[in-house]
């Protein structure tokens, strides 16, 4: 076992349009990549878990070109509402970093 | 064989500083277009709303004169979009100023175009009362009410205007709201290079040297061939390669494989990538899937209120553990105190606590305070009016400044404030509440170009 930030090259959130997080893990190694999605650690399910959200505002892409996984969900407050924590969501990835991985 | 054609994008980010030395580089290599991205919807939506310039003063005059001597020294075509951050109005009227007041320094003369981008409340609210306006993603539906409530609407506009500016004999172009692919797009696609690989190209430059590894802000290069477009940055020490290539399409996007622009989607499922030495990559197979309608994306902002704020640190533990409570208590004495004096759909308070959950929020999973030795409280109330706000937050400062709680030992005050006055004025607040789809027939119509000359024979 080991955690993603310990395989990951790059683990980063930023917003896709003022509605939507999106957040990025990139490998920069094919085994790397290869075994966090065989772990199938970034799943929908599971990330709709862990940001608080309805699985149908979740989003998960596998891209073995980029060697990336992308995961975009909607903001729980749109960007610069009066709720909205974090302007361009560059703090909202830390939540990835401690995910076990096989 | 078509002949190559050479992008520079001189930036992602026009006014915040060029990087020289490869934007230098860039030029000697003699580019058929320079263009250069001015703005973004990430710094928020006050920029929209207020239509004040974000971007100014020396750093944009920098940029501004690097670009416009570029452009005299290699007869390239200049196009710059988004001006001023949101792209408004009053903010490329801030931009043409800027150009002015340098063309006449410095003895330049050019054709220049500029194009608006705000759209009239009257134009959307026809399209709205049609059904032809979408949300853009999981975005509430529009409404009249809250498309009247708007004090600053935008669209982005796609290669076409500045298609006709330059047929229109343009030498410079500067735009409202751009897409951020249509300044390094639109000269490719006039002389007839494939859409979807043109598309990609300028998705790719459009961030300047982002997609090379590292990363960086530096200028850079796409040149389209027959087939095939060839991407580099200008920087020696950064590398193209297909990963790190490959990578930015997910910058930004939601979706890394169809990125959705004004008239279609830029399909990159198969787009390959091959290193073609040791700094640049080749790109094929990326493609344009035209969509039924032509569609501009809508953008904009309405006024909330103002916000003032308080803020402060905490280091002593009894208060640390006793904060959550404090805070909710003061919460509910504000309310009693403005009972019948202000309605409390008038204001809102929150009390952002840092060093417990106020950059995660709900989903912080270690909202426990009890290893914090200090903590930082920011009160942040917004009200209607500016009177209601500083009111509001002066009372909630007082009583959590002075609360009791069980267990306390000081009783002379529960929080630092690092600053006099301690209650501080945050200006006007505005919030997004259009992010919506309009479909145009003919994009013209809604960018209107005005020509003029600017130097020459003065």
């Amino acid at each position: 076992m080991a955690r993603l930030d310990e395989i990951a090259k790059v683990i980063r959130s930023k917003n896709a349009g003022p509605f939507c997080l999106t957040l990025d893990i990139l490998f920069g190694d094919d085994p790397s990549y290869r075994r966090v999605v065989a772990a199938e650690a970034i799943t929908r399910e599971k990330m709709a878990a862990l940001y608080r959200q309805p699985v149908e505002n979740v989003q998960v892409y596998h891209h073995p070109t980029a060697l990336a996984m992308k995961v975009s969900i909607v903001r729980a407050a749109p960007a610069g509402s009066l709720m909205d924590t974090d302007l361009y969501g560059a703090q909202q990835h830390v939540l990835l970093y401690p995910i076990e991985i096989a | 064989m078509k002949p190559e054609m050479k992008v520079l994008s001189a930036s992602g980010q026009l006014g915040y500083g060029i990087p020289e030395e490869a934007f230098r580089r860039g030029v000697a290599r003699q580019p058929d277009v320079i263009g250069a991205d001015m703005g973004s919807i990430d710094p928020g939506p006050y920029c929209l709303g207020s239509g004040e310039m974000v971007v100014a003063g020396e750093g944009l005059r920098r940029d501004l004169r690097m670009v416009l001597e570029a452009a005299k020294e290699t007869g390239a075509p200049l196009l710059m979009g988004s001006a001023g951050t949101a792209g408004r109005r009053s903010q490329l009227d801030g931009v043409i100023e800027v150009v002015e007041s340098i063309a006449k320094e410095r003895g330049l003369s050019f054709r220049l175009a500029t194009i608006a981008a705000d759209i009239p409340v009257d134009v959307v609210r026809k399209h709205l009362r049609a059904g032809d306006i979408e949300p853009c993603g999981i975005v509430p539906a529009l409404t009249e009410k809250e498309l009247d409530r708007a004090t600053g609407i935008v669209a982005q506009m796609g290669v076409e205007p500045f298609q006709r500016a330059i047929k229109m004999g343009a030498d410079v172009v500067i735009a409202g709201r751009s897409c951020d692919t249509s300044m390094f797009a639109a000269i490719p696609l006039l002389k007839g290079y494939d859409k979807g690989l043109t598309m990609h190209m300028a998705k790719l430059i459009e961030c300047a040297s982002a997609c090379a590894d590292p990363g960086g802000r530096d200028a850079s290069m796409g040149v389209m061939g027959e087939g095939y477009f060839i991407v580099e940055s200008m920087h020696p020490r950064q590398r193209c390669t297909p990963v790190s290539v490959a990578a930015h399409a997910l910058y930004e996007q939601s979706n890394p494989f169809q990125l959705e622009e004004p008239g279609g989607i830029i399909d990159l499922t198969d787009s390959r990538y091959e290193q073609i030495d040791e700094r640049r990559v080749r790109v094929t197979g990326s493609v344009w899937r035209p969509t039924s309608r032509y569609h501009v994306k809508l953008e904009g902002a309405r006024h909330t209120g103002y916000r003032y704020i308080a803020m402060g640190g905490i280091r002593d533990p009894r208060m640390i553990a006793a904060t959550d409570s404090v805070a909710e208590e003061t919460r509910q004495i504000v309310e009693r105190t403005f009972a019948g004096s202000i309605d409390p759909s008038e204001y809102t308070v929150q009390f952002r606590i840092y060093g417990k959950d106020a950059v995660l929020g709900a989903a912080e999973p270690t909202p426990g305070m009890a290893q914090s030795h200090e903590i930082f409280v920011l009160i942040d109330v917004v009200g209607r009016t500016a009177a209601i706000a500083k009111s509001v937050c002066g009372v909630a400062k007082q009583f959590f400044l002075h609360l009791r709680y069980p267990g306390i030992l000081c009783t002379s005050g529960n929080i630092a404030h690092p600053f006099s006055p301690d209650v501080l004025s945050a200006g006007p607040v505005y919030e997004f509440n259009i992010y919506h789809l309009m479909p145009a027939g003919d994009p013209g119509e809604l960018f209107p170009i005005e020509m003029r000359t600017i130097g020459g024979g003065t």
